[in-house]
């Protein structure tokens, strides 16, 4: 009888064996081409194997707000316009465009041998139906806000559309514009309320973008195959995997292997790139990132209200010694807000420079006396506070603690807290604004427009999460999204960010270097702040 | 026995739901919530409060609490909040396999290594070998696991490429079980580790509690082999307790599968777990929960059957 039920029980683990190891996965409906593995003919063919450390969450760029979504969106959709490697924009789906002199119509001009991914004629239509989506009153997506700015948008005919706007907008073209085009013929009859949860968005998207989806394999990848339609002539490539992996551990693991063939790397993992490259197995691509990195002072807290204060805290700490004892030389100092990598950035802003006595100085004039203890008082306030970063992020913890002893030095305690990464973005963001200071980082985004982290109207539901307020700067960045001519815009910018430093608001620390260690064989990407993906079609494996 | 299965099954759904209960307090108690992954300039807070609204993440917990067992009980996962539209139960279905395949064969590793590796260290008592399974399984029993597994990945997949760095199957290939087997043997075989010392551990006690007794003796006096004596009597008995372990293993390779599925990259439902957790996708974190809790009782309902069916002493 033992026998019997041991038998039955080996029986039934063979089968659950069996069963998984049939395919567990969450397959696609969408027809794709055939993957052909990596066997390639020189110059053309091959597979770009792209590693993430985030899983994305759907494919619909009116809904998703990852990375990871947005980048597979690219390749499988196309908006209107799109950004070289500067940031200029280049026509995509529209061939040209035109804009009035008032800057309020924009008019774009569609190219006509565009294909949906199932064959369908993509139209004016489709323009109108997507850019629709985030003015509806059913809308609940999270992309509301670039397109606030559109009053009515009017299909001229199957080629030509015309948008109209309440008020000039300078980033409409590169942020707006740079939606991508959802296909009218397939959810033009779904309500707008529904749009969000559609099978369409992790199923079977259709784009007309160079690459079609193939399949989802939950928890493993997403393949995608050549569109051999594509308007701009068939990818090179055959196919992009994008491979799902747990931590950058294993993703610089599987680049080492050649498992994976282009990745992003982040600076604790220079070093190994940098061996790798030694080995001969990557090339580093790098440039200045399109980001800076900071310490940020909750204004609300009488500790930082005062300028000087603020100046002296920046005084204190070796940006010099941070670049090049933590990010290995990675990056460069920042003075104020935005990147080299834009252009839109002011170099001639003032410099607070590494200078303790400085520092020191600006403290006593504010009012602050060493204390017994030889902590700086100031009406029985001890200067202490609480620096928060994430515990996600290794290199902010390290500069906390350089932060945290440069301080100290001159009489200042901080005590450190690091949080997990979902706890820290509620402590930090409205409403509850629970911090005196954060080691934090932003990026600029397609557009340089500094509203989002400045302007007054921001505190409160917005990115200015410090509280900083200026009237001077209000006016210059509420005048900065009107103006269409660059360099207008450009000295406009520069005197806010000018403004900006000088009231360091936060101590800008640097403007980190971006990487991409690319397999040797793999050739075509080029590191770019503004479009790493750029002109993917002509990429190719050897 | 019958009876008694059916009794301990019912005094595990009140079990279970003191379980769900904490867990979703807890789970909402804790700071942050999904909206935490959408930073974004182009994110306006009324769009964040719709979104919250839509999903009623607004309500209070007791509200949202009678809302998922509501439809938890009618088998209805919910969907997830992250990747809206998607129900839960689907990315279960696509993942659990993962995990019930990695948890099955590395029980057989542990107990195909363990079990011989207990008997020759109690049938060797106090000898070299005997001392040299002692020292091993000690070492097991203090090494994390995980620390295994990255040390086996660097030697073995990335030095020699033996192995692959981590996945279920090779990238682009068609379906092959000697590919799986291939991606299985290594993340099975670290998963085995974290018990394979323990149970090395309690065969040997088990079988030495065997050699002891009055029958193997008798059996020996009776001009039986040594060989025949340990294996066909010895083993048998020294075997019943090994076997019921077999069930109170199982939440071990629940929480073990959580640490190598991520770090082998092993897409079941640790991974998920732990994708989930980070994202505070409530509902996946919420499925995770029950289907682990239901796999503890089940394994603890297992054990005493097992004992049951192995040892005709045992009576319910």
């Amino acid at each position: 009888m033992i026998k019997k039920r041991f038998f039955t029980m080996i029986m039934m683990a063979m089968i659950l064996i069996i069963a998984a190891c049939s395919d567990g996965e969450v397959k696609s409906d969408a027809e794709g081409a055939k993957s052909e593995g990596s066997t390639t003919d020189e110059k053309s063919g091959g597979s770009l194997y792209l590693g993430t450390t985030a899983a994305p969450t759907l494919f619909n760029p009116y809904y998703s707000t990852d990375t990871s979504s947005s980048t597979i969106e690219g390749f499988i959709f196309s908006g209107l316009v799109t950004v070289d490697h500067d940031f200029n924009p280049e026509g995509d789906l529209a061939e040209d465009w035109d804009v009035t002199e008032d800057g309020l119509k924009w008019t774009f001009y569609l190219r006509e041998n565009i294909k949906w991914h199932d064959g369908e004629d993509f139209t004016a239509d489709d323009v109108v139906f997507s850019y629709n989506i985030p003015l509806n009153e059913d809308y609940v997506g999270p992309r509301g806000l670039p397109f606030e700015v559109i009053e009515e948008i009017n299909k001229v005919d199957d080629y030509t559309v015309e948008i109209i706007l309440s008020e000039p907008y300078a980033p409409f073209i590169t942020i707006t514009a740079q939606f991508e085009v959802l296909p009218e013929h397939i959810l033009g009859d779904v309500p707008v309320a529904d749009l969000g949860t559609q099978r369409f968005n992790t199923k079977e998207p259709i784009g007309t973008g160079p690459f079609k989806f193939k399949e989802w394999r939950e928890g493993e990848y997403i393949e995608l195959v050549a569109n051999e339609d594509y308007y701009l002539g068939a990818p090179k490539l055959d196919s992009i995997i994008y491979k799902i992996v747990p931590d950058m551990n294993t993703l610089m693991a599987q680049v080492q292997v050649g498992d994976i063939n282009l990745a992003g790397i982040s600076p604790e993992y220079m070093e190994t790139a940098k061996n790798l490259e030694d080995k001969g197995i990557v090339k580093l691509e790098s440039g200045p990132s399109n980001s800076w990195e900071y310490i940020g002072y909750n204004l609300r807290n009488d500790l930082f209200k005062d300028k000087l204060v603020r100046q002296a805290l920046t005084h204190a700490i070796d940006k010099e010694a941070i670049v090049q004892a933590i990010l290995d030389g990675s990056g460069t100092v920042a003075h104020g807000p935005g990147s080299p990598a834009n252009w839109s950035f002011n170099p001639d802003v003032a410099k607070f420079e590494y200078n303790p006595e400085e520092a020191k100085k600006k403290l006593k004039e504010a009012g602050w006396e060493p204390g017994a203890d030889g902590i700086l008082e100031k009406d029985g306030q001890k200067f202490e506070f609480v620096l928060k970063t994430t515990s996600a992020n290794e290199i902010r913890q390290q500069i906390a603690e350089v932060a945290q002893q440069q301080l100290s030095e001159i009489g200042i305690k901080t005590t450190i807290e690091l949080l997990e990464w979902s706890a820290y973005v509620e402590e930090t963001s409205p409403p509850k604004w629970n911090f005196d200071a954060i080691v934090a980082g932003w990026s600029i985004g397609s557009d340089p427009d500094p509203t989002w982290f400045w302007h007054t109207s921001e505190i409160e539901n917005g990115l200015n999460y410090g509280g900083y307020s200026n009237p001077e700067v209000d006016a210059l960045l509420s005048e900065n999204t009107k103006l269409s001519d660059l360099s207008e815009r450009k000295d406009i910018i520069g005197k806010a960010d000018a403004i900006v430093t000088e009231d360091q608001p936060s101590t800008f620390l640097y403007n980190p270097q971006g990487h991409l260690a690319v397999s040797i064989d793999l050739h075509g990407p080029k590191f770019s702040a503004a479009n790493t993906y750029y002109k993917i079609h002509e990429w190719y494996v050897e | 026995m019958i009876t008694y299965i059916v009794r301990r099954t019912l005094m595990a759904i009140p079990l279970l739901f003191i379980i769900t209960v904490i867990s979703f307090t807890m789970m909402l108690m804790a700071p942050g919530d999904p909206t935490a992954l959408m930073m974004d300039p182009m994110i306006k807070q009324e769009n964040l409060e719709a979104y919250k609204e839509a999903y009623g993440l607004n309500d209070n917990v007791v509200v949202q609490y009678v809302r998922w067992l509501g439809n938890m009980v009618q088998g209805n996962f919910g969907e997830s909040l992250i990747r809206q539209g998607v129900p839960v139960s689907e990315l279960i279905i696509a993942r659990l396999p993962n995990t019930l395949l990695l948890m099955i064969v590395s029980s057989v590793i542990a107990f195909l290594i363990s079990i011989p590796l207990g008997v020759i260290s109690a049938t060797k008592r106090n000898s070299l070998t005997d001392y040299s399974i002692t020292f091993v399984s000690f070492l097991g029993i203090a090494t994390p696991n995980f620390w295994i597994g990255l040390v086996l990945i660097m030697f073995l997949s990335v030095h020699l490429g033996w192995f692959p760095t981590g996945g279920v199957s090779t990238l682009g290939g068609d379906f092959s079980i000697l590919d799986r087997l291939h991606h299985l043997i290594l993340p099975a075989f670290v998963l085995a580790t974290a018990d394979m010392a323990g149970l090395t551990r309690y065969s040997r006690s088990s079988m030495l509690e065997v050699l002891r007794q009055d029958y193997i003796r008798t059996a020996k006096a009776n001009g039986f082999k040594n060989k025949t004596v340990i294996f066909k009597h010895g083993l048998r008995n020294g075997l019943i307790p090994i076997i019921t372990i077999l069930g109170l293993m199982l939440p071990s390779f629940i929480g073990g599968s959580v640490i190598i599925e991520s770090i082998f990259a092993w897409p079941g439902i640790g991974l998920l777990f732990v994708e989930a957790a980070f994202q505070r996708d409530y509902p996946v974190i919420m499925a995770v929960v029950v289907i682990a809790a239901t796999l503890v009782v089940i394994g603890n309902l297992l054990a005493d059957v097992l004992y049951a069916i192995f040892d005709p002493r045992i009576e319910y």
